[in-house]
């Protein structure tokens, strides 16, 4: 009982990754925005969009960490 | 046991058994490979520059060139004002290179990554913190409290805006710390959960023998994103560590 509800736990607390994989998008989405719109700051750009996109999968790994919480504490 | 679990890469061995009194001091495969990545790094650095270096320099100095370069504009882009920064550059420039040698001897196949423990990782972030509000109120005194209250904030807002930063300026330790063992965890489970994926199919045989051509191919390409991934994190970490450090100095 507690197992089977400790996996349903688990699988319910990867739904946060819906919210990761839209502001993923969105960085990128918006890089391409801009550098259509000033292709001479390409460079510039491109460093800003990876910072954003390594803190926004940050996020996304905090759900990971519930779940393995969640899995193994418990 | 022919499928281990994922997680399995990440335990602790003492190598050494040490004990002190009742504390258990081993040394471990965590410590060996933390003096290992300290040793390449000190090694390397004093090879490329033994009697100051090439005046044209070769590959290897370029790349010891490269790096300190790059950690070098990092603190002049993001600290503001000239007259202090400098003298945190050092400490700035062995973190960075401490945690690149880390993630990137963690890529080696049956080694063991430092910075995937979380007591690791939050050790130096929650020091870095403290050293940091340290700084900061080593160069305001007590006028550093203004951080925690924006300019131009209507009064009775006041209360609930002081504990809203007070709560994200605490945050950023944990958050700090978390950020890069939660990405070095994830990557490295990542690619052995895929890699068993690919070794069940080969064992089965028949056609499923030609078919784990695409779980490898899978694991090749993470293994490219990882490598990518282990110095973005140490890069993420240390630009982090800039921007808390321009805050502390410059208040907001």
């Amino acid at each position: 009982m507690l197992e089977g509800a400790k996996l349903i736990g688990a699988g319910c607390a990867t739904i946060a990754l819906a919210g990761a994989a839209v502001g993923i998008g969105n960085v990128f989405s918006s890089l391409i925005t801009s550098v259509a719109r000033n292709p001479s700051l390409a460079k510039q750009l491109f460093g800003y969009a990876i910072l954003g996109f390594a803190l926004t999968e940050a996020i996304a790994l905090f759900a990971l960490m519930m779940a393995f919480l969640i899995l193994f504490v418990f | 046991m022919l499928i281990c679990s994922p997680l399995e890469q990440f335990a602790i061995v003492p190598l050494i058994p040490i004990w002190i009194g009742n504390l258990y001091l081993s040394f471990t495969n965590s410590s060996f490979f933390m003096l290992l990545a300290i040793s390449l790094a000190l090694l390397f650095f004093h090879m490329v520059t033994v009697n100051g270096g090439h005046i044209v320099p070769n590959a290897w100095q370029s790349v010891v060139e490269m790096i300190y370069e790059f950690v070098l504009n990092l603190v002049n882009e993001q600290i503001s004002g000239n007259s202090t920064k400098q003298r945190f550059f050092p400490i700035i420039f062995v973190i960075f290179t401490f945690l690149l040698f880390c993630n990137c001897i963690g890529m080696i196949p049956y080694s063991f990554t430092v910075t995937s423990h979380f007591i690791v990782t939050f050790a130096l972030s929650l020091s870095i913190f403290i050293g940091i509000t340290i700084v900061g109120f080593q160069t305001h005194g007590l006028h550093f409290f203004s951080f925690l209250l924006p300019q131009g904030v209507p009064l009775p807002l006041a209360p609930f805006l002081v504990l809203l930063e007070l709560i994200s300026y605490c945050f950023r330790a944990l958050s700090l710390g978390i950020r890069l063992f939660a990405n070095m965890m994830a990557g490295h489970s990542l690619v052995k959960i895929l890699s068993g994926f690919a070794w069940t199919m080969l064992s089965m045989g028949g056609i499923m023998y030609i078919a784990s051509l695409a779980p490898f191919l899978i694991v090749f390409a993470l293994t490219g994103l990882e490598l990518g991934v282990a110095v973005l994190q140490a890069y993420v970490f240390t630009i982090l560590l800039c921007i808390y450090l321009n805050d502390a100095i410059n208040l907001h």
